[in-house]
């Protein structure tokens, strides 16, 4: 009997131990390799997860993020409009030196720190363990080799290094100081330098050496090289090297990267397949590396076929190349496929805004539209509400061309600084700075005695400009302005307003809807020749004076005056009271007449995929689009929440 | 008939020049250039880029050189095979058309057989047939044909296929196959998809050739040679086929012509509306952001296939007609 019942025990103890031996076995099945990795892993072909990330990974905070914690496995399917939209993997796989976290403060991301001394000296420390996706270490080698053999080789950079690394004009002193530390020092702050390294499209200040200095004249034999350009039919084997090196459109599948998936297609192809970069750096909070889903798959069509294929079904995440109108169609398809349809919201300052010309070589327009009566009139002559009903459903904002309220440097007042529509108000005003003569068909009469037409030029890729166009047109007739319309090519455009033929142009609004002190006020100054209210001073600003004139209305040298102050800003405080006083002028001055922003972008989405919100903000600068949302978190569920 | 041909072949030489050079001057004529078109579109999307290295570029790419530098080099390449470079791709010309030949030439030769197995017996049938409820349904589809543009044909045909049939939208093949190397399921799967562009591209040349095999039949069958044969006692099948359908055939063979750049460039609107990897809409893109060696060169291969064509459709003339070969030996 006593026999027996040790028996019964020792198999029950057993079954226990048993059970709780599969229970442990199951947690570490939690924190096992990826499926498609665990063969390679047994194999040795491939170290195991711990030595393959760096010794202090990234760990991504789910909790902050409102994320859970997923499963390995699956394939994200994305539709392109062509072969160069292939960087959009560089976007949205978001690896950056530095980057954005969701309140849009700057923190490290592939580098353990960026230390900052007086805003103007940068110390990097890589994190150590880093290695490239092809397995070899990440170190400072990778950043001298970019300063020194790249942006330093006539060359391969034949402008000198870009404009982000040099301030007046002078470039850092770049030290290695040991193997996973490099520092940049410049004689003033340089508040473009971080920002530029978390950008959408970044700055690359690194390169993977290993890989290109057999590519280098300074490191390869000079005929060999030769002999490999001309099999590659390149001119040389600085045009080779830069093929083979670029990093922000990864077409090249053997070049080594650092973004959670790598291109593994050499194209040229209508399908590139990215799969999941074994030594990325991120992890979950369980310590387990991402990205979750083994491989995102790009098809390339044309651009145009873009909605229907989605409405078929045939993507798990798209945005680009949906538009507002597509919305019915895919709202129909999303009944019987497996996807949802996401209502994000535009995070440019305004879908569309008029950007009066302040350069127009017509001399009496030019005094017209240099008047602020004369931009204050247009902007509240402008029913916005109409124009919100009738082409946005009632579902955007109107609103003027500043920042959203989704910015910490939103400002009701400024926001609606000229922006209520009072025609005998713009009346008043018009009749006050000369323009109080009419015509017979009740038009206004300029001082020289032409009537007050606006010819107003758009690049007409979308009817939404025309189509508002039209109903501004109308708008702007009762304060006696007539409106015509011209659509032109995009670069004919730009052409066009630099040498002062447009008057006013259409275009969408700035991409400052979000901003936050740190990033960049350049927009609100004139400081590029592509800015269409002011062409020929940013011109003068970004050739330093070799062409193009020097600012002459005083609110416009202010603004530029204040962006100066910027650049040399060595802390946030700062930035932040350049960037307040910049929005209050250039909406008091309406130097552009924003319409309406907040606009619906349509955001399909397989709903089995978790981790990405069902409401976001749909934006190039400063969120990468997809990139702040981490896709590398994605993971697929179930059918159905 | 060897002079014939020598003096045809020595004819081509200056046309195939002119040809180029109004290629090149035409592809230069919009103002700016492919930097400019591309600087434009990258500022629309919110990026940026640096003038100093658009400049760079530029200088890389020779367009600081005068128009005739550029357009001896670009002949002169060709001479030897290298037709340039693409820079909206960043790869030679000829990797790039060389990728996409074989499923355009495929596609169109598949339209072309599918237009003359339609066309040919509808057109004899019409013709023999006249005034009939069989000419007049298959007139009235031809009109449709003609009327209907493809580009709405394709998108509607398009979104039924998918609804009814499964078929993915766009491309010639599913997705799951490209580069993967062909298999019979892949080869299903092109044939699968090639079927609603066939039927589209070929839906407007079909009820064009049918008129026109209509129209040139007529004529023969009122001839008196005709009668003569149907006196004798010949089947009318054979009547028809043996002597005036062969003589209608001559507008069909001056046809040939064309036929041999059309199955290289492909239908190019249908081909962007559908999304096809053919030649077509890559040379559309190229000419709209001023990708001028790709462009140009696939121009000039389209010139030098028009002539070629030429050629072989007036030796086939000369081939299949005596009067037009007797002719020319009388004149001279």
């Amino acid at each position: 009997m006593n026999g027996r019942f040790r028996t019964v025990w020792l198999a029950l103890l057993s079954v226990l131990t048993l059970w709780l031996l599969s229970a442990v076995a199951a947690g570490a099945e939690r924190l096992a390799e990826p499926p498609i990795l665990a063969a390679k892993v047994a194999a040795g072909d491939l170290p195991p997860m711990a030595e393959r990330l760096p010794l202090s990974p990234k760990v991504i905070d789910f909790a902050a993020e409102g994320k859970t914690v997923g499963t390995y496995g699956g394939r994200i399917r994305m539709l392109m409009g062509g072969a160069k939209d292939i960087r959009m993997m560089t976007v949205y796989g978001y690896a950056r030196l530095v980057g954005f976290n969701r309140d849009l403060e700057i923190e490290p991301d592939i580098l353990q720190d960026l230390e900052v001394e007086d805003g103007r000296i940068f110390t990097l420390h890589i994190r150590p363990g880093h290695r490239w996706s092809d397995g070899h270490p990440f170190t400072a080698e990778d950043f001298r080799y970019w300063w020194e053999d790249v942006a330093n080789n006539k060359e391969l950079s034949g402008g000198g290094p870009p404009q982000e690394m040099l301030v007046d004009g002078r470039p850092p002193r770049f030290e290695v100081i040991d193997d996973l530390t490099v520092r940049y020092e410049w004689h003033a702050p340089n508040p473009l330098f971080p920002l530029s390294l978390c950008g959408a499209s970044p700055l690359f200040i690194f390169m993977p050496a290993h890989y290109l200095k057999q590519f280098h004249i300074n490191y390869a034999d000079a005929d060999r090289l030769q002999a490999l350009a001309e099999e590659n039919q390149a001119r040389n084997w600085a045009a080779l090297h830069t093929r083979l090196a670029r990093q922000y459109r990864p077409e090249n599948p053997d070049l080594p990267t650092l973004d959670p998936w790598r291109n593994t297609t050499a194209g040229p192809s209508t399908r590139f397949v990215f799969e999941r970069n074994p030594y990325f750096h991120r992890v979950d909070p369980d310590g387990r590396q991402l990205p979750y889903v083994d491989e995102v798959v790009l098809d390339i069509g044309s651009a145009d076929i873009v909605p229907a294929k989605t409405g078929a079904g045939d993507s798990d995440l798209q945005a680009r190349y949906l538009r507002f109108d597509n919305i019915t169609f895919l709202k129909q398809a999303e009944k019987h496929q497996e996807f949802r349809v996401h209502l994000w919201r535009a995070g440019v300052s305004s879908q569309i805004a008029l950007y009066p010309n302040l350069n127009v070589a017509d001399p009496v327009w030019r005094e017209v539209v240099r008047n602020v009566d004369f931009r204050r009139a247009l902007s509240i002559g402008i029913d916005r509400h109409e124009i919100n009903q009738q082409l946005y459903f009632g579902l955007a904002r109107p609103g003027g061309n500043t920042v959203l309220p989704m910015s910490k440097l939103y400002d009701n007042a400024r926001d609606t600084a000229w922006t209520r529509y009072d025609p005998d108000e713009a009346n008043r005003l018009l009749d006050g700075i000369g323009l109080d003569r009419r015509d017979d068909d009740g038009f206004r009469l300029l001082p020289d005695g032409r009537r007050a037409e606006i010819i107003v030029e758009s690049a007409g890729e979308s009817t939404e400009e025309t189509d508002a166009l039209e109903l501004i047109g109308y708008h702007l007739a009762d304060i006696g302005i007539k409106l015509h319309t011209r659509t032109l090519q995009r670069d004919i455009l730009r052409r066009r307003f630099l040498t002062g033929e447009t008057l006013m142009s259409i275009a969408s609004g700035l991409n400052v809807g979000m901003a936050a002190p740190d990033l960049n006020p350049e927009e609100l100054a004139p400081v590029s020749a592509a800015q269409p209210n002011w062409p020929v001073w940013g011109q003068y600003v970004e050739t330093g004076g070799k062409a193009g004139e020097p600012p002459d209305l005083p609110a416009a040298g202010q603004l530029l005056d204040l962006y100066e102050k910027w650049r040399g800003s060595r802390d946030s405080a700062v930035r932040r009271s350049i960037w307040k006083e910049m929005l209050g002028i250039y909406a008091d001055q309406v130097f552009s007449i924003g319409i309406a922003g907040e606009t619906i972008q349509p955001v399909v989405i397989n709903s089995s995929l978790r981790n990405i919100p069902d409401e976001g903000v749909y934006s190039w600068a400063p969120t990468a689009y997809f990139g702040i949302y981490r896709p590398d978190t994605f993971w697929y569920g179930d059918q159905d929440r | 008939m060897i002079r014939y041909i020598a003096m045809r072949m020595l004819a081509m030489v200056p046309t195939l020049v002119i040809a180029s050079m109004l290629i090149f001057a035409i592809i230069e004529l919009p103002p700016g250039d492919y930097f400019e078109s591309y600087v434009a579109e990258l500022q629309a999307s919110g990026e940026t880029v640096d003038p100093a290295k658009i400049e760079f570029l530029r200088n890389e790419y020779g367009f600081d050189k005068p128009l005739w530098q550029r357009y001896l080099g670009w002949v002169g390449g060709m001479f030897h095979g290298d037709f340039g470079y693409s820079f909206e791709y960043e790869r030679p010309v000829s990797e790039l058309i060389g990728n996409r030949l074989f499923l355009t030439v495929l596609l169109s030769f598949a339209t072309i057989i599918f237009t003359w197995l339609v066309a040919f017996p509808i057109g004899i049938y019409s013709a023999t047939h006249q005034y009939s409820w069989g000419d007049y349904s298959f007139t009235f589809l031809g009109m449709l044909g003609i009327a209907v543009p493809n580009f709405l044909l394709a998108l509607v045909m398009m979104y039924l296929a998918n609804i009814w049939f499964g078929v993915s939208i766009g491309g010639l093949m599913d997705p799951d196959y490209v580069d993967q190397p062909m298999t019979f399921a892949k080869m299903g799967s092109i044939l699968g998809h090639m079927v609603i562009p066939v039927i589209v591209i070929g839906t407007s040349g079909t009820a064009a050739m049918m008129r026109r095999i209509r129209a040139n039949l007529m004529d023969e069958l009122q001839k008196q040679y005709v009668v003569t044969a149907r006196a004798k006692g010949l089947g009318p099948l054979k009547t028809v086929l043996k002597y005036p359908f062969r003589m209608s055939l001559n507008f069909f063979i001056a046809d040939i012509g064309n036929i041999l750049p059309s199955v290289v460039s492909g239908a190019e609107v249908v081909a962007i509306v559908l999304s096809l990897e053919t030649t077509g809409p890559l040379l559309i893109s190229a000419l709209r952001s001023q990708d001028m060696y790709l462009a140009g060169s696939f121009l000039m291969f389209l010139a030098v296939l028009t002539v070629i064509g030429v050629l072989i459709s007036d030796i086939a003339l000369a081939i299949l007609d005596p009067r037009i070969r007797l002719q020319g030996r009388a004149s001279k």
